[in-house]
């Protein structure tokens, strides 16, 4: 079993300090995404993962052991950085077997990733006839390469096609689920709530939430009853009388927070009261991010001032 | 992780690329072309049969510079450095395996020129080559490799520091083009020092300066082995 471990990692450009005093653990067996706006400091954070750029200070280790340490590291930890990375005059094929001739990687590993990404039609095409979708799948066959415990993913879906971002998305979950170590950066939420079961949000460089996806949605969204109904009239005054507050919305249906579908439902069918649509509604992350992010940005407002 | 599987990921590398691969022709060709060239026309007092065979060098080591120059400065576009790095955080033994892997086939393919440029030569200056010995042959097919892979390093290591190859290019080309030229026959002494002039002894019958051929070579290894130290050291210091 093997975690990345991230301990008050600080790293400063000049003045600027990219990555803050940040604190977790990423752990086997489930898929963590790695949520914050774009230069929140995820990119640098993985860099620093990586051994590819000297923390100001803190660690981060991978099983335990700085990056550096890793003998023939693609055989531990694989990373999709930059899709940008293979040399357009080359082959993916060629890319491929370099990088795997550095850690002693069999060719028939890279056979295997290729045909595992859907590369290996295009195999022996040069890198600069590819899309972006297909160098992220090839950035994404180098991160398999070494058959590695632990994934790390800067942006995997970008410029992904939908039937891409289906794949990366079984594929995530299928690495997750062989115990495997998956970190996965993105700043798409719907994307990231379709296949994460754990949430790091970074902003402004600095640790704004680690916690399980589920949780950090409850936490900040309330679920809601969702209706729409022909007598609004009827079904404000019956949940009023309830003690329960309808608000309308734009579009015209009503809104009912910190209730149960069930309740509503024998409340308004004893009620008489006509339905045409009657749901429960639960938080989807992106709303739970902005929650946080609200609150983070009155925070530093508030911060400011004082 | 030993020095070897590194050197063979580096020579992967250069041998898919086919701009390297063309570079690595280039050398011989152009070489023994500005050779045959200089060989046709020997007036002057000061004719060497030994430099009339080997002058192409000067534009035959263009294309070894270009080699050692895009093998690095490829790793410095689209982050290609840090997939190389990620694979090898080693970056002292990947910088050694990326020069070993530029020094080699030059080296290979500096002993073939050398070769092909002595024949294209002698059989241009005809009667003229006679007087030209085994050993000072042999010395110019060495000197030949020797001086073309020190080259080849040279801009390896000063692409490392400089992180780019257009910066590289358009110091190295015009120097050893354009100022080595102007300056070389007026100056004497400190001149002498000059990478490409140092070297260049060892394609000379007789020379007039302190430096004898080999210690020529030794001069332009120095001067590559501070390249590549300073290159070293940008990688192993600098943020990939």
């Amino acid at each position: 079993m093997t975690s990345i471990d991230v301990r008050d990692l600080t790293k400063e450009y000049g003045t600027r300090r990219a990555v803050d005093h940040v604190t977790f653990d990423v752990r086997p067996g489930k898929v963590t995404g790695f949520l914050g706006p774009n230069g929140a400091g995820k990119s640098t954070t993985m860099r620093l993962v990586l051994g590819l750029d000297r923390p100001t200070s803190g660690t981060a280790t991978v099983g335990g052991r700085p990056y550096a340490a890793l003998t023939e590291p693609l055989r531990h930890v694989g990373a999709l950085l930059d899709a940008q990375a293979a040399h357009g005059s080359r082959t993916a094929r060629d890319h491929l077997r370099a990088l795997a001739a550095s850690n002693r990687i069999p060719v028939a590993r890279v056979d295997a990733v290729l045909e595992a990404t859907g590369l290996a039609s295009v195999a022996r095409r040069r890198v600069k006839t590819y899309s972006l979708g297909m160098r992220q799948r090839l950035g994404i066959a180098g991160a398999l390469l070494g058959d590695p415990e632990v994934v790390l993913l800067d942006e995997p879906s970008n410029g992904l096609d939908p039937e891409g971002i289906v794949w990366i998305r079984e594929l995530l979950r299928r690495l997750a689920a062989e115990g495997r170590t998956v970190l996965v950066s993105s700043h798409l939420m719907n994307e990231t709530a379709s296949f994460a079961d754990h949430l790091v949000v970074l902003g402004r460089g600095r640790l704004l939430a680690d916690t399980p996806m589920r949780d950090f949605i409850d936490a900040r969204v309330q679920p809601h009853v969702r209706i729409r109904t022909t007598d609004s009239g009827a079904l404000k005054s019956t949940l009023a009388g309830h003690g329960l507050d309808a608000v309308e919305q734009e579009d015209g249906h009503w809104t009912v927070a910190h209730a149960r579908v069930d309740d509503i439902g024998a409340l308004l069918s004893a009620a008489g009261v006509p339905i045409l649509e009657l749901a429960a509604t639960e938080g989807t992350l992106e709303q739970a991010y902005f929650d946080l992010t609200a609150t983070e940005t009155e925070f530093t407002a508030q911060h400011q001032e004082a | 992780m030993t020095f070897t599987p590194v050197f063979h990921s580096e020579w992967i590398k250069i041998r898919t690329l086919r701009s390297q691969v063309a570079a690595l022709a280039m050398i011989p060709v152009v070489t023994a072309l500005f050779s045959a060239l200089a060989s046709s026309d020997t007036g002057g007092d000061d004719f060497d049969p030994l430099f009339s065979v080997f002058f192409g060098v000067t534009f035959g080591q263009i294309a070894a510079i270009a080699l050692g120059t895009t093998a690095v400065s490829s790793e410095f576009q689209g982050g290609a450095l840090r997939l190389s790095l990620a694979a090898v955080p080693h970056r002292g033994r990947w910088f050694a395996a990326k020069a070993a892997a530029v020094a080699f086939p030059v080296f290979a393919v500096g002993l073939v020129t050398g070769v092909v440029t002595l024949a294209v030569g002698k059989a241009v200056l005809g009667t003229k080559a006679d007087g030209l010995g085994w050993a000072e042959q042999v010395r110019g097919v060495v000197g030949c490799a020797g001086y073309l892979t020190l080259m080849a390093l040279l801009a390896a290591g000063l692409t490392a520091v400089l992180r780019s190859g257009v910066a590289t290019l358009s110091i190295l080309v015009p120097f050893l083009l354009i100022v080595s030229f102007v300056i070389g026959d007026a100056s004497s002494g400190v001149a002498d020092l000059l990478p490409d002039r140092a070297g260049q002894v060892a394609f000379h019958e007789t020379w007039a300066g302190a430096m004898g051929p080999w210690t020529g070579l030794g001069v332009t290894a120095l001067w590559a082995a501070a390249a590549l130290a300073a290159g070293a050291w940008s990688v192993r210091r600098r943020d990939a």
